[in-house]
């Protein structure tokens, strides 16, 4: 039995309770477009990675994500999201300009490990977004993230997006996921 | 040879004037007419040389991944000779695909439709229930899976056509073609990485391909690369150019050395002295005598972007892009990734993360194509727009070809739309051509003296 599964309910309910807020604050932030404010919210060394997937037979499904450490969709550190969100400000950010309408749905939360600073927790979501006239993407998948506890504020120091799809198919990723 | 395609709206396109060289004008309808994107799927991906994947992707015995010439579906599978067999992903019995994995490891691909069994080279094993049910009466030799008309490989590029009057896969590269994936190995054998970026875009497959000859576009496109000092605006998109044009429409177009810059950077790694330049991190590719003379005289001088025709995009990041086409109006782009086998681990490591930060649809270069290409495309539909002619016309005229004794020949110039206007000419001649030997009978050779 994992960490969590030992607290109280009292306990664990504050915990999830808290790491909601933080996720419900985060979707807030990207679908207003406060980027530099959600930059605020990463770690230093926060690690954002969306692996590809493939469709695999079934007992191949080993294969099914790419590994960490190869190729990826996303594979990101505080420098380079910096540089996507710094992007959005300097112009000609086409993908975005003019910017996307995004709407991140955030379900499914449920923890599943905590230790002295760092709370494991997964969430479903959807990402929504409209674009121009009448582009529509929808991205549904899973995260896993990581939230710490620096100087009594969580942070977001790991998120791993797992899409449910294979062939990505919007003309590009530019939202935060 | 057909003088024009009657289009689904019922005009025609003449196929001889839809494109003029002497105007560079060409005829928006090709992007967007579905009669149009028929005959090229036939005349074009159904008889050209396509690239299917590399050795490396499939080492083993029973590895299978799975590509497409046009819009058929094909597996390329390692049998157990070691051969690498290009078959069509459609059962002989009622068309089900018998494949339904990107990839992976097999030792028959079974048809889940009613079980028909085939072995690593397409041949029909096995069939359910074969003597209670056909008595006898199927010959399991005659209903194999259809096998690419010709399969070969170019340093462990595989390449399949469909067509059996295809010339030899050297013949079809030419010296150009060769050259394009040649640039690949200029750090030694290469394997490709697990893992390929696909997405979607709603555009003309012939709108991608012809970005990729256009150093226009970057400094606007692109202008965040630079802005947010990813890469220098020099090195992004330099003024000094060189086009090279091969036979059937391969090309390879973008920054290029002088010989004098040549000379400078050469001069500079020997002295260790002078200012760095823009050219050093891809000249620095090339400083072995083996690798230059590889590439050639004029090849080693050029960095630009190799096109193997009709849609094999080649980079400089050690990637390379298949541009698949999925209807008129839509196109699935593939980013095979590579590293040089002897590559060291921290080199490695540097590569992989220029693979997943440039290029993909999160790339922070490719995200800001896709909506241009789509729009193009978009704006060749209406009645109205798909009448007005574009205009590819910059640099027509002003440039000459030079050769080298060697054979080799170029165009130095400043950013110019040559690369696009070969492009569409010999795609003129392709959907022109009745067949392999009409082609080879009639089409244009690369340009000399004035272009
Ligand atoms: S369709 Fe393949 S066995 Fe019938
Ligand atoms: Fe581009």
């Amino acid at each position: 039995m994992g960490t969590y599964q030992k607290l109280s309910v009292q306990e664990r309910l504050q915990l999830t309770f808290e790491a909601q807020e933080f996720l419900y604050r985060e979707a807030e932030l990207l679908d207003a477009r406060r980027l530099d404010d959600w930059l605020g919210l990463l770690a230093e060394d926060i690690h954002y990675w969306m692996p590809i997937r493939r469709t695999t037979q079934a007992k191949d499904v080993h294969l099914e994500f790419t590994k960490l450490g190869g190729m990826a969709f996303f594979d990101d550190d505080l420098t380079t999201l910096t540089l996507r969100v710094k992007r959005l400000s300097v112009g000609r950010a086409w993908a975005e300009d003019p910017p996307s309408r995004t709407r991140h749905l955030i379900s499914n939360v449920r923890i599943s490990d905590v230790d002295d600073d760092e709370i494991t927790v997964m969430c479903n979501f959807q990402l929504y977004r409209t674009r121009l006239n009448s582009e529509e993407d929808s991205w549904i998948g899973r995260r896993e993230d990581v939230l710490r506890r620096v100087d009594g504020e969580l942070k977001l120091a790991k998120r791993h997006i797992y899409l449910e799809q294979t062939v990505i198919l919007s003309q590009n990723l530019s939202s935060i996921f | 040879m057909p003088a024009a395609i009657i289009t689904s709206d019922r005009t025609s396109v003449d196929l001889d004037a839809c494109y003029n060289p002497s105007t560079g004008v060409l005829d928006r309808r090709i992007f967007t007419d579905r009669l149009v994107y028929e005959e090229e799927l036939k005349r074009i991906f159904g008889r050209g040389w396509n690239f299917i994947c590399h050795d490396s992707q499939i080492p083993d015995p029973g590895n299978f991944f799975v590509s497409f010439i046009g819009e058929d579906e094909v597996i390329a599978v390692r049998d157990r000779t070691d051969k690498v067999n290009i078959l069509l992903n459609s059962c002989p019995h009622r068309g089900n695909t018998v494949c339904r994995a990107e990839l992976g490891t097999t030792k028959s691909f079974m048809c889940s439709y009613h079980g028909w069994n085939f072995d690593l080279d397409g041949s029909l094993v096995a069939v359910p229930n074969e003597e209670a049910f056909y008595k006898g009466g199927l010959d399991k030799k005659d209903w194999g899976l259809e096998s690419a008309a010709k399969v070969e490989s170019y340093k462990g590029f595989y390449f399949a056509t469909l067509d059996p009057d295809a010339p030899s896969l050297l013949d079809y590269l030419g010296w150009v073609g060769k050259l394009g994936i040649d640039m690949m190995l200029v750090d030694g054998p290469i394997r490709f990485l697990d893992g390929v970026h696909k997405n979607r875009l709603k555009c003309n497959w012939k709108f991608a391909v012809d970005n990729l000859y256009d150093w226009y576009h970057v400094k606007v496109s692109h202008g965040t690369a630079f802005k947010v000092g990813l890469v220098t605006e020099e090195a992004m998109a330099p003024n000094d150019q060189m086009v090279i044009l091969g036979e059937y429409g391969h090309g390879i177009g973008g920054p290029g050395l002088t010989v004098e810059r040549q000379a400078e950077f050469d001069q500079r790694q020997t002295t260790g002295e002078g200012e760095s330049q823009w050219y050093d991190l891809q000249a620095g590719h090339r400083t072995d005598p083996a690798t230059r003379e590889m590439l050639g005289p004029i090849g080693h001088r050029s960095f630009g972007h190799p096109n193997i025709f009709p849609n094999l995009w080649v980079t400089h990041t050690r990637q390379m892009c298949l541009r698949i086409p999925r209807g008129p109006f839509e196109t699935e782009i593939w980013w095979f990734n590579y590293l040089p086998v002897n590559l060291p681990a921290a080199q490695s490591k540097q590569s992989i993360f220029t693979h997943n930060h440039v290029f993909g649809p999160a790339g922070f270069l490719e995200q800001d194509d896709g909506e241009n290409w789509s729009h193009s495309t978009r704006g060749a539909r209406g009645t109205q727009s798909k009448n007005r002619p574009l205009n590819i016309s910059m640099g027509l005229g002003q440039d000459a070809v030079s050769t080298d004794p060697s054979g080799q020949s170029g165009i130095e110039t400043v950013v110019n739309e040559h690369g696009q206007r070969w492009t569409y000419q010999c795609w003129k001649e392709w959907m022109q051509a009745d067949s392999w030997q009409d082609l080879m009978n009639n089409h244009s050779t690369p340009p000399q003296g004035s272009v």
